[in-house]
């Protein structure tokens, strides 16, 4: 919001959007997701890892981004600290 | 607080302002015929230099017609932002000589002269210091296209004005003015096309004339319209210059959901919040002059720093450009947690912006804002509580999805 600086400041809340939620991951023997909820891993686009905020609560985590059996695409990632999987929207 | 108006105007014109942009960009233009092309229709004429009328050249014309009048015309695109800042300029340096500033259109403004005999003078010095600092440096394609009427009420001197000839500034003191507007065409009059033409018709050629009828005649045949110009006629409308008072600071500000230390990051959240401080509605008709950026910092420091801007501007790159700069040169001690942009000083811009782009988007955006707010107080009313939220951009570069956007409370 924009806000007129002769009053008090009405500080912007952000609130979260596309946050993760815990799904259940098969991998096959190479740690390639090859099902989510029960729902077929069709393909997997690209991997990634992120090594961030280390010097606080450092978050480890290695992402794919995958399309599901019947074309539902969504990024899923293992929390490498906690071994818990995430699914959310690309 | 001292209101900012005046009785007494000195009216500035500059015709066929942005044509006189042109010429000062390229002063070959000056001596050849020239037109500049509709902001909105390229194919028409939307001004024409006086030696492309003398060979028949008229505003409205299509291109080809022009053309065939006048082989050797020379056709340019406009460039509305430029006449703009060229006008904003031309206000700026007139608040030298007066605070009450009136602009009208691109290339004419209202300068509120009461009070200032003791400080330069009478009528005749008071233009001579206008037409000086109109006419010097900032607009420096020189006097002789301006034109300068001095007269009691915005009516009688831009009147005045019109009938100035270049270089010889026409002032009209309060016991002429009578006399004077008796022998002023009826053309004179502000008032539309259709009631010009029906007064011709009517036999009506001066002032004089329309001041003759009884004032129920000419209501009854032209109404509100028929009235106003019966009582300008007549000298009974003195509207005073009135200068407007700038707008008070707009912030725009938001939270980090994690402090960033990353300058590119910075950079680009500068950037969104430049672009929602410039939507807002009270910056309309406004351009920046002057900008703050202030940080909250983790452990409690802070940050902040502040830029004026040479030229002011209304455009986003323009006003983030020196900021960049200060951030690369003098970046923030530690991460940011909230970060704030504050628009501190204002430009005037002119009424006139509403025909272009930029601000005709700034209109639409109040136009959508003002329905927005209607939404949005009937759903607070039926839900009690907001249930509209903005998505706006946090990282959208980030490689961590959920901090690529997020939801803001939406609160017009």
């Amino acid at each position: 919001m924009v806000a007129h600086s002769r009053t008090p400041l009405r500080v912007d809340r952000l609130r979260a959007l596309n946050t993760p939620r815990p799904a259940q991951v098969t991998v096959d023997d190479r740690g390639n997701p090859v099902s989510v909820d029960d729902t077929g891993v069709e393909e997997v686009l690209e991997t990634w890892r992120i090594d961030d905020e280390w010097w606080r609560e450092p978050i480890v985590r290695r992402y794919a981004d995958v399309v599901l059996v019947g074309g539902r695409h969504v990024v899923l990632f293992e929390d490498l600290r906690t071994r818990t999987w995430f699914a959310q929207m690309p | 607080m001292r209101s900012l108006t005046s009785a007494h105007a000195a009216c500035l014109w500059v015709p066929l302002f942005p044509l006189r942009c042109e010429e000062r960009r390229h002063p070959a233009l000056a001596h050849i015929p020239t037109a500049l092309l509709f902001p909105t229709d390229t194919k028409r004429l939307w001004l024409v230099s006086a030696s492309a009328r003398r060979a028949g050249v008229r505003s409205g014309m299509t291109v080809s017609q022009a053309i065939g009048l006048c082989p050797a015309l020379t056709l340019r695109e406009p460039d509305p932002v430029h006449y703009d800042e060229a006008f904003t300029r031309l206000l700026l340096a007139l608040e030298a000589v007066s605070p009450v500033i009136e602009p009208a259109e691109l290339g004419r403004a209202f300068v509120g002269v009461d009070g200032l005999d003791r400080l330069h003078g009478g009528p005749e010095r008071q233009l001579d210091l206008i037409a000086r600092t109109a006419g010097g440096e900032v607009w420096s394609c020189g006097s002789r296209h301006l034109r300068l009427g001095w007269a009691r009420g915005k009516f009688l001197a831009w009147v005045a004005a019109t009938r100035a000839r270049p270089g010889a500034p026409l002032v009209i003191r309060d016991d002429e003015s009578t006399e004077f507007l008796r022998q002023q065409p009826v053309a004179v009059l502000p008032i539309d096309g259709d009631t010009h033409r029906r007064l011709r018709q009517l036999g009506f050629e001066t002032l004089a004339d329309v001041a003759r009828i009884p004032e129920p005649a000419i209501v009854s045949q032209f109404g509100q319209e028929g009235r106003r110009a019966w009582r300008l006629a007549r000298g009974l409308v003195s509207e005073p210059v009135t200068g407007r008072k700038r707008p008070e600071p707009i912030v725009a500000g938001f939270d980090f959901p994690t402090p960033v230390a990353d300058r590119a990051m910075l950079a680009h959240a500068i950037d969104k919040l430049l672009e929602r401080a410039l939507a807002h509605p009270r910056r309309t008709g406004w351009r920046v002059a002057g900008v703050r950026v202030r940080a909250d910092l983790e452990h409690g420091s802070s940050w902040m720093t502040a830029v004026t801007l040479k030229d002011p501007s209304a455009d986003p790159e323009h006003i983030a450009a020196p900021l960049r700069t200060r951030l690369d040169a003098a970046p923030p001690s530690g991460a940011v947690e909230h970060l704030e942009v504050e628009f501190v000083a204002f430009a005037p811009g002119t009424g006139e912006l509403q025909l272009f782009a930029r601000d005709a988007e700034s209109a639409a955006r109040a136009g959508r804002r003002h329905a927005l707010t209607a939404a949005a107080r009937e759903i607070r009313t039926r839900f009690r509580q907001s249930r509209l939220f903005h998505v706006v951009e946090v990282q959208p570069w980030s490689r961590i999805p959920e901090r690529r956007y997020a939801l803001i409370d939406f609160e017009p």
